[in-house]
């Protein structure tokens, strides 16, 4: 159901204000969301002083900057820092993306960082993706095929190969889905971005005989219909990969076959 | 269990991109839309009931507000049609990559207020 406003326990209050002591002239304001599971409080939004010009470019080493000088509390995946593994995914001046590639610079006054949106918040910038992931092995995402050649290469051809291009890129960092508003309101039924371009992923697939069933399985008015070209999705990702077409193309597949 | 965690802002926090927001204003307007076509249709069920019916309504449409009235739903169609036609483009799979979809938009936007005054000027017999 869409529900504009934020549960009660949800609604987030003012926080802390830490001052920068360095006594540096390059300041930038980072206001970062926290809760912390182990009291009962609301979240608040921690702003955070800090020296800009002993820091890196990247909203990530901002992050470890923060953890590392002023505040070790504060929580966050993080893991290969070079946009492959999609672990530091979060909401950054608005728009999703990967704290890891996104240039501090390229934001505008105060520095907003947010968890991934409407997830339930496990710490700090910590979104609980179990609801994700279980949706992603509803598709079936590995390779059926009966053929039993085991030792020869299944071969395709260059064509057939090009057509996954755009699609095995994606690192599942989530940033299409939770950027979503239809995934917002029906994440428990809508696959949602992240999982229908991996779904296409496998239909297009030359190598793969389930194509049909594939296929029928996402047919349905919730799991696929609900897609309604927002195209926040294909704007969040940080890859440059495009959900919405995938999404298309398969609404597309299911038309004319 | 149910998950007792708090929820991480969603719409509060999310930024505007064009898509986005002519995506909601198609919503919005095609509700408008329907709202708007059964008040049309039940003006010309009235009008079966004589020339006062016709009187009244002809009375509120030549007011400001009627007036300001006609030409909001004249742009609430003009903008559904426009979108609707950006819909159907991008259900042959065309127009997806994001410098398109903010230029596609933008044209709706733009030209849902040109269409608007085009058929007004239309309806005043001004121009044609």
């Amino acid at each position: 159901m869409v529900q504009i406003n934020l549960p009660q326990n949800s609604k987030i209050e003012k926080g802390e204000y830490y001052k920068d002591k360095t006594g540096s002239k390059n300041i930038r304001k980072v206001n970062i969301y926290r809760w912390d599971p182990s009291t009962n409080q609301n979240p608040r939004l921690d702003t955070y002083e800090v020296d800009m010009d002993n820091c890196p470019s990247k909203v990530l080493d901002l992050l470890n900057k923060i953890k590392n000088e002023i505040d070790p509390s504060i929580a966050y995946r993080r893991s290969c820092a070079h946009g492959v593994c999609g672990s530091c995914a979060m909401n950054m001046d608005g728009k999703n993306g990967l704290a890891c590639t996104k240039p501090h610079s390229e934001i505008k006054g105060d520095i907003n960082i947010y968890p991934l949106p409407h997830l339930k918040v496990q710490k700090d910038l910590i979104g609980d993706l179990n609801n994700l992931y279980k949706q992603y092995h509803s598709i079936e995402p590995w390779l059926k095929n009966s053929k039993k050649n085991d030792n020869k290469e299944n071969l395709q051809s260059i064509e057939d190969r090009s057509k996954l291009d755009g699609l095995y890129e994606c690192i599942m960092c989530a940033c299409c889905s939770t950027s979503c508003p239809s995934y917002w309101w029906n994440g428990d039924k809508y696959l949602g971005p992240a999982v229908l371009l991996q779904a296409y992923r496998w239909i297009i697939d030359s190598r793969d005989e389930d194509r049909k069933e594939r296929l029928q399985k996402v047919a349905d008015e919730l799991k696929l219909y609900r897609c309604h070209t927002i195209l926040n999705c294909t704007n969040a990702c940080p890859k440059g990969l495009n959900p919405a077409k995938a999404i298309a193309e398969i609404k597309k597949m299911l038309a004319t076959t | 269990m149910e998950n007792k965690n708090p929820l991480s802002p969603h719409i509060q926090i999310y930024k505007w991109h064009i898509s986005s927001l002519v995506s909601i204003a198609t919503r919005i307007t095609g509700i408008i839309n329907i709202l708007s076509i059964t008040l049309i249709c039940m003006w010309f069920a009235s009008l079966l009931f004589g020339e006062s019916n016709y009187e009244i309504t002809n009375l509120f449409l030549q007011s400001f507000f009627g007036k300001f009235i006609a030409v909001g739903i004249t742009w609430s169609f003009s903008f559904q049609m426009l979108s609707e036609i950006r819909h159907l483009i991008m259900d042959l799979g065309y127009g997806f990559e994001i410098k398109t979809t903010n230029i596609t938009g933008i044209i709706v936007i733009i030209f849902s207020f040109i269409l608007t005054i085009l058929i007004y000027l239309l309806g005043r017999q001004i121009i044609l």
